[in-house]
């Protein structure tokens, strides 16, 4: 036992020293790729990195990328359901629960974009970096400002009656959260307030937002936005005008065809967010994949037989001839499907979000209920419409031809169920099944709030019949 | 299997040339016990060769040998005899018993002690026990051996991690699973197993080969696993690999066997004319669209699964003498799962090496390499999962045309499983290398009893996935690779203290310091846009939707030490211990936290009034209490999150452009979990050791318990939630093991049989503050669920935390054909809503445990292992799918029994009846009774004759045939299910839910172990 003399043991020490001295400072590390919100908004790169960020939250399907405009599709006459998500299926068959999970989700990730825009909104201003100078710091809070507008609009169509039926204005809508502080909770805002809300931003944010772009926020898609807003309103004066305003600026042109869809140059597009295969619909449950037939799409939402009826009312319409393709369903071996958005495999088509079309339809709409004729005649306004779509030129319009018009361009871009409700309308025609529970007022033609909402702040108060 | 037989020969070969080279004088003799009873088994060495032999069933041998060499008699309890070769050719030895050797010794944290004198909560599973098991994973070498050790397999995929659970649900939003130490190395286990619809993919500890385990030691209590600090919450697994020998002989082991599996079960569903007739009537009746029959008649289970034929070969030598000793092992494997295209090839190298490389320095080296290729299959959550589809998918539409060519037509998520198992690739490719080397110096010439030990230990993971998908079932193809790797390194430096004060006063200290760090990448590239299916890789892509690379570290840095002391031979033992860990993972205001325990024993056989009493042996009462962390939180959010304390923006752009989005709300006050548990223990044996038992009583209390808070996204910038340190629930139970020899006849007839059995009462005692409270007033937390995003399983405050919440479903009303449910109010009605959910059922057990029985008469050996489960409630949620009146999926027979006329008792309400469309909702018609026991395992192994064998050069052959899951008992409710079913495998959140899990296998193998 003596063979290990005392230098081998202080060698030995001395390694256990060293391996301790070596590793005790190795504790404080931090992510290699996520920053914190103090870095975020330290700089002038990486808080309008933030501001990208918001638009990032709108892509995703359940803000204005498909399932949040298909569930809305989906309750009314236009599109059927034959897929498998039983989620989907409660909506399109008037069996909602609260428990719905995609419902969940359109709420959530619509407040994750109401909470991105409110942390610009809140921070920039405190950013300490001398290059950010005011006008830019304006600048990029109008655009949040832009987009948390359209989000509540967007959230105060589906979670509270329309302002036709009820209570009107003082039917509730969704809480109206103006502030990144956590934890400030709020009950459910009336309609009126959040519809005032959005108006005041929206004309508050008109003068500050740069023209030129149609992927962001840009003054034409504040006053397009307001356009609708008015329509939803029967304030038709304004309606008329602030339409004929955007389709007064040269920036925003009728498309010559319908080969628009997913080109963001093209003058037709008011707003359009672009979605390409490394960033976009975040889920397969977008635009792209359940409207697309299988194997490339789910093949969710073919056509209704009632709108194949619509266009087959006036033979040659390219609204439907250019726009539809035939394939499989999720459940029907052949069955027809729209071809808006015919990237099933990449998820690359863009997201019509406001585009020049409808505001020529609100024009007509608009002028035709207030008896003006605001930058053009209701006639003309349909007829540039039908000419495009290869159909003759109508002497007269009414309500109903201009409506059947709108629900021919706009089929599948969500606007369908609002055109309905605000007209007094069924959601369902005759003879398509739940046609009772899709009339105006009925309670499950809005969506409940979710379940995990009113578990978490039992204070917002649950839709009747949920 | 050429390869392998020509391996053998060789080896053979080999074998037989050295044994005619030593032949010079053949000596005989029998060997007996101290009461003169003949002793088999005994092994007989020549010293100081590797010529050894043992003794047969008489206590005969014959060895040859020269004159002057020694022979060494040795045997498990007895004295080592050594006796050196005269004249005689005829050598007859009695064997003394040794009251030391008798002591099992049982691994323990950091260590070995003699079982006498474990006074925590230990459990262990020795080689034995292991030997007759046929399994694919370490976790499932723990099932039903184990009290108060609860293994649930979580699916019958392959590869599939088993749910583990020490002394029931010890975390709410972290994990509940078990450390697991391989030979000292702390295995990481969360990262890599990729889900595919699944709540947890590919089993972390998959790598580890159970043929190279010689044991393995429960650490239950925390007293046990206080040393492991802020990992020892879930309790702690060590597993010890082969040893190998010092006793101068040379063993090689070769096992060979051939397994086949089928489903064990499997819903009955609709035939095409039975699904026309039905969707038709429902659909009528509700104003859907009918579905028109597509004119096949499909059986899509029968289509999805096969009888799966698997082969596993290993072969390990055991060597060495006094001052080397080596484990040599390695084994090929291919597991064919019951799902076509699901399987596994695994090959894997094992050394083990110790060297005394002088009198006061030992070195070791422990090595273990292994290649896991999975073929993988989709399952529960996905619509590429072919289990799930085959469930779902309308029976009358054929996956084929008529000229036999896939079609995706109509088809449940526009695929073809079928197809997508035939041509797509989707492999994941594991290397894993884990091992340790360590110098151990005896420091006894400054310090008379004092060592240090300095251990280097490594785990390093590398995946490789590779994907491709072809044109017909993703237009334009798909290709992924994505590598991703861990690597752990881990320093250990320990120095120990033995030492025996006076005669009766034993001491040992220990005191060390650990450091780990652990780094994780991954490397990603997808690729669409192929000209032909030829192309297979993601270069070959027009169009890369994902590439990404990233990386993240973690550091562990930790103190320990322990002391113990015991007086007169273990008569009165104590013992205590200290951990500090300080982590990179927690928040900056608690980085470091302080574990403990205490224990003492009293082994009242050390008694000197026990003397006489010679009916009861080795009689011991001990107790401890101590406290120990759960550190698993990285995945508490859902995803791996290894800065879990800090309040985030992550990148998510928008066109290109770089754009940063919130990601996670701050809290640095984060810690690990704490749990304190005291227990105590008594164990006795009977009648010569021929009865034992071991009863154990504990409590554990985990408070801090962290969670993923849900927080309202409306008020919190739309995040969902944030981890926090609230709540306090608390295990109670009582643990029992029974051993029993009931027969001993080495010669004719033997049984021993094991019985365990644990209760385990969970009760949420603390939920935070802001908590959503339930219908009933409660504070609750909605449990985490698996693949499914939300679940209805909840921890209630003063009720388990696995309780089932849901609306109780009571019926089809016979007069009016509505299905009805149980109000709030207590009335039924139709149209129930959420405020009538209520706790219907359990996910955990009443109690466990396992039974197990070996039977030998002579040369055969008959040994069955049943586990058993009790008390426990399942949740179906795919009956929510397929047992949906009216959705356009497949549905199980029994929607057939249909309500028609007043005063029918059906299962499906009336189509008329507008409670036909909430029919399916989460309600307690998906609740299932999911007590079972199961026989999981039986062997029937014959050994040939010993007088057969030593006339040839081998020492042991052994033919076996096993059964795995071969009976079930289960309730009716549970017809097509496996009642193991569980929805989440990673031991957090939801226990016992299945969506179309796929059942288990039953196995059948035949098998051969060779041994010379």
């Amino acid at each position: 036992m003596n063979k290990m003399n005392k230098n081998k043991l202080s060698a030995i020490l001395a390694l256990l020293v060293l391996v301790m001295v070596s590793c005790e400072n190795r504790l404080e590390l931090l992510p290699e790729d996520d920053i914190a919100e103090e870095i975020v908004f330290s700089t002038e790169v990486t808080a309008l990195g933030a501001v990208v960020g918001i638009y990032n939250r709108a892509q995703q399907d359940d803000v204005l990328n498909g399932t949040f405009q298909f569930m809305t599709e989906w309750q009314s006459d236009n599109v059927a359901f034959e897929g498998t998500f039983d989620a989907f299926q409660q909506v399109s068959v008037y069996a909602t629960l609260a428990t719905n999970t995609s419902i969940f989700g359109i709420w959530d990730d619509n407040y994750e974009v109401i909470g991105a825009a409110n942390l610009v909104i809140d921070n920039l201003p405190l950013v300490e970096d001398e290059d950010f100078t005011d006008a830019e710091r304006t600048q990029a809070i109008a655009e949040a400002r832009f987009m948390r507008a359209l989000v509540y609009f967007n959230m105060s169509t589906v979670f509270g009656q329309p302002l036709q039926v009820a209570q009107g204005r003082s039917n509730l809508s969704v809480p109206l959260v103006t502030t990144s502080e956590t934890g400030i909770e709020l009950p459910r805002a009336t309609l009126g307030q959040v519809q005032d809300f959005v108006e005041a931003e929206l004309l508050a944010v008109i003068p500050l937002l740069v023209d030129g772009t149609r992927i962001k926020a840009n003054p034409g898609a504040a006053r397009a936005l307001l356009a609708r807003l008015y329509l939803y309103q029967e304030r038709w004066d304004e309606a008329a005008n602030m339409a004929n305003m955007v389709i007064s600026d040269p920036f925003y042109t009728l498309a010559p065809d319908y080969t628009f869809y997913d080109s963001p140059d093209n003058a037709e597009h008011v707003f359009t967010l672009v979605n390409n295969a490394v960033d976009g619909q975040d889920t397969n449950q977008g635009f792209s994949n359940i409207s697309n037939p299988v194997p490339e799409g789910r093949g969710d939402v073919p056509f209704t037989q009632n709108l194949l009826d619509a266009y087959a009312e006036e033979a040659g319409d390219l609204r439907f001839s250019e726009l539809n393709q035939e394939g499989p369903g999720a459940i029907s071996p052949n069955a027809i499907f729209t071809n808006k958005f015919p990237d099933g495999v990449n998820l690359t088509d863009d997201a019509p979000v406001m585009r020049v079309t409808e505001m020529y339809l609100t024009r007509a709409e608009a002028n035709l209920r207030a008896g003006t004729n605001v930058g053009d005649t209701p006639v003309n306004d349909i007829n540039t419409l039908r000419s495009r779509a290869g159909l003759t030129d109508l002497g007269a319009v009414d309500l109903d031809i201009i409506l059947n018009e709108r629900r021919k361009e706009l089929a599948f871009e969500g606007q369908r169920r609002m055109d309905l409700l605000r007209n007094g309308l069924n959601l369902r025609r005759p003879g398509q099944p739940q046609e009772a529970a899709s009339a105006p007022g009925q309670n499950l033609t809005i969506f409940p709030i979710p379940q995990r909402v009113r578990d978490l702040s039992p204070f917002v108060e649950q839709n009747p019949g949920y | 299997m050429k390869l392998r037989i020509h391996w053998m020969c060789s080896v053979f070969l080999m074998l037989l040339t050295t044994s005619m080279l030593a032949q010079q004088k053949t000596i005989t003799g029998n060997v007996s016990d101290q009461q003169g009873l003949a002793l088999p088994g005994v092994s007989v060495v020549v010293v100081g060769t590797t010529s050894g032999t043992q003794t047969d069933f008489d206590g005969n041998y014959s060895i040859s040998a020269e004159i002057g060499q020694r022979l060494r008699f040795s045997y498990l309890g007895q004295k080592t005899v050594n006796v050196t070769i005269g004249a005689s050719n005829t050598i007859n030895v009695q064997m003394e018993e040794d009251a030391q050797a008798l002591d099992e010794v049982v691994v323990v944290a950091y260590g070995e002690k003699s079982r006498k004198n474990v006074i925590t909560s230990i459990s262990e599973i020795d080689s034995e026990s292991i030997e007759d098991l046929v399994v694919d994973s370490p976790q499932n070498i723990l099932q039903g051996q184990s009290a108060g050790v609860q293994v649930v397999s979580s699916s019958g995929l392959v590869g599939a991690a088993p749910e583990v659970r020490i002394r029931g649900t010890n975390s709410l939003g972290g994990s509940s699973r078990p450390l697991f130490v391989i030979d000292g190395v702390v295995l990481g286990d969360t990262f890599n197993t990729l889900t595919q619809g699944t709540g947890q993919g590919i089993n972390p500890l998959a790598t580890i080969n159970p043929n190279d385990i010689e044991s393995i030691s429960v650490l239950k209590s925390a007293a046990a696993a206080a040393l492991y600090g802020s990992r020892g919450g879930n309790g702690v697994v060590l597993i010890t690999t082969k040893r190998g020998r010092t006793d101068g002989t040379v063993t090689v082991d070769i096992n060979t066997n051939v397994s086949f599996s089928r489903l064990t079960d499997s819903p009955e569903l609709l035939n095409a004319s039975e699904f026309i007739d039905f969707t038709t009537t429902v659909r009528s009746a509700i104003g859907s669209t009918l579905l028109t029959d597509a004119g096949g008649d499909v059986d899509f289970i029968d289509l999805v699964t096969r009888n799966a034929v698997s082969t596993n070969s290993n072969f390990s030598v055991r060597g060495g003498n006094n001052r080397v000793s080596y484990f040599i092992g390695g084994t090929r494997e291919r597991q064919e799962g019951v799902l076509n295209g699901n399987s596994l090839d695994r090959t894997s190298f094992r050394t083990n090496v110790e060297a005394k490389a002088t009198d006061w320095l030992t070195a070791g080296i422990n090595m273990n390499v292994s290649q896991n290729n999975f073929d993988r299959t989709p399952a529960e959550n996905s619509f590429a999962a072919p289990y799930t589809i085959a469930l779902l998918q309308r029976p009358d539409v054929e996956p084929f045309d008529e000229n036999g060519n896939f079609t995706t037509a109509g088809n449940v998520g526009g695929g073809n499983v079928i197809a997508q198992e035939q041509l797509n690739q989707n492999d994941q490719n594991t290397t894993r290398i884990i091992g340790n080397a360590y110098l151990n110096f005896d420091l006894s010439s400054f310090i008379d009893g004092l060592s240090f030990k300095q251990e280097l230990g490594i785990d390093r993971n590398l995946d490789d996935v590779i994907e491709r998908q072809v044109e017909l079932l993703t237009p334009g193809g798909f290709a992924r690779n994505r590598i991703s790797q861990q690597n752990r390194v881990i320093v250990n430096s320990l120095l120990s203290y033995n030492k025996t004060f006076g005669e009766k006063h034993n001491l040992s200290a220990l005191v060390g310091y650990s450091f780990e760090e652990n780094k994780f990448r991954i490397l990603r590239g997808d690729g669409t846009g192929f000209l032909a299916d030829a192309q297979r890789n993601v270069e070959s892509a027009s169009t890369f939707p994902i590439t990404f690379s990233s990386g993240d570290e973690t550091t562990l840095v930790s103190y320990l030490g322990r002391i113990a002391y015991d007086y007169a031979n273990g008569r009165y033992l104590l013992e205590g211990s200290l951990r500090r860990d300080g982590s990179s993972v927690f928040g900056a205001n608690n980085q470091f936290g302080t574990f403990w325990s205490a224990a003492a024993g009293w082994n009242v056989s050390e008694e000197p009034f026990m003397e006489d009493v010679s009916w009861i042996q080795g009689l011991k009462i001990n107790g401890s209490i101590g406290s120990t962390g759960n550190d698993r939180i990285t995945a508490a959010t859902g995803v791996l999150n290894f800065f879990p304390s800090l309040g985030t923006f992550g990148t998510n752009n928008y066109n290109g452009e770089s754009g940063l989005t919130p990601l996670a709300l701050a809290n640095p006050d984060l810690q690990w979990e704490s749990t304190t548990t005291w227990d105590i223990g008594l164990s006795a044996s009977f009648f010569n050791r021929r009865l034992s038992f071991n009863a154990e009583y504990y409590n554990r209390t985990t408070d801090d318990l962290i969670l993923l808070v849900p927080v309202d996204p409306t008020f919190n910038n739309g995040l969902n939630n944030v981890l926090q340190n609230v709540g306090e629930l608390e295990n109670r139970g009582v643990e029992l093991t029974v051993d029993a020899t009931i027969f001993d006849n080495p010669e004719g007839f033997s049984w021993t049989s094991n019985f365990n059995i644990a209760w385990n009462e969970n009760e949420v005692t603390s939920l935070p503050e802001t908590a959503s409270l339930d219908e009933q007033g409660r504070p609750f937390v909605e449990q985490v669920g698996g693949s499914l995003a939300n679940s209805p399983q909840r921890a209630v405050l003063g009720e388990s935390a696995n309780s089932w919440y849901v609306i109780p479903y009571i019926g089809v009303n016979p007069q009016t054909g509505d299905a009805e449910w149980l109000g709030a109010d207590g009335n039924p009605t139709t149209t129930p809503v959420a405020a009538d959910r209520r706790i219907v059922g359990q996910g955990n057990p009443d109690f466990v445990g396992g039974f197990s029985n070996t039977f030998t008469y002579k040369n055969w050996s008959l040994s069955t292992l049943f586990n058993y489960s009790i008390g426990n409630d399942l949740l179906l949620t795919s009956r929510e799918f397929i047992e949906n009146p009216t959705s356009g999926f497949n549905k199980t027979t029994r929607v057939l029994d249909i309500w028609q006329q007043p005063g029918d008792q059906a299962f499906i309400p009336s189509p008329n009846s507008p409670t036909i469309n909430s029919f399916a909702q989460t309600s307690s018609a998906q609740i299932a009774d999911g007590s079972f026991v199961r026989l999981k395992n039986v062997t029937l192994a014959y050994t040939l004759p010993r007088d057969f064998i030593d006339r040839t050069f081998l020492t042991n052959v052994r033919f076996y045939a096993t059964g795995t899951n071969l009976l079930t008992i289960k309730s009716d409710d549970l017809d097509g299910y496996d009642p193991e079913a569980s929805n989440r495998a990673d031991g957090g959140g939801t226990l016992g839910q299945d969506f179309f899990t796929v059942p288990q296998a039953s196995t059948f193998t035949l098998g051969m172990n060779v041994t010379f």
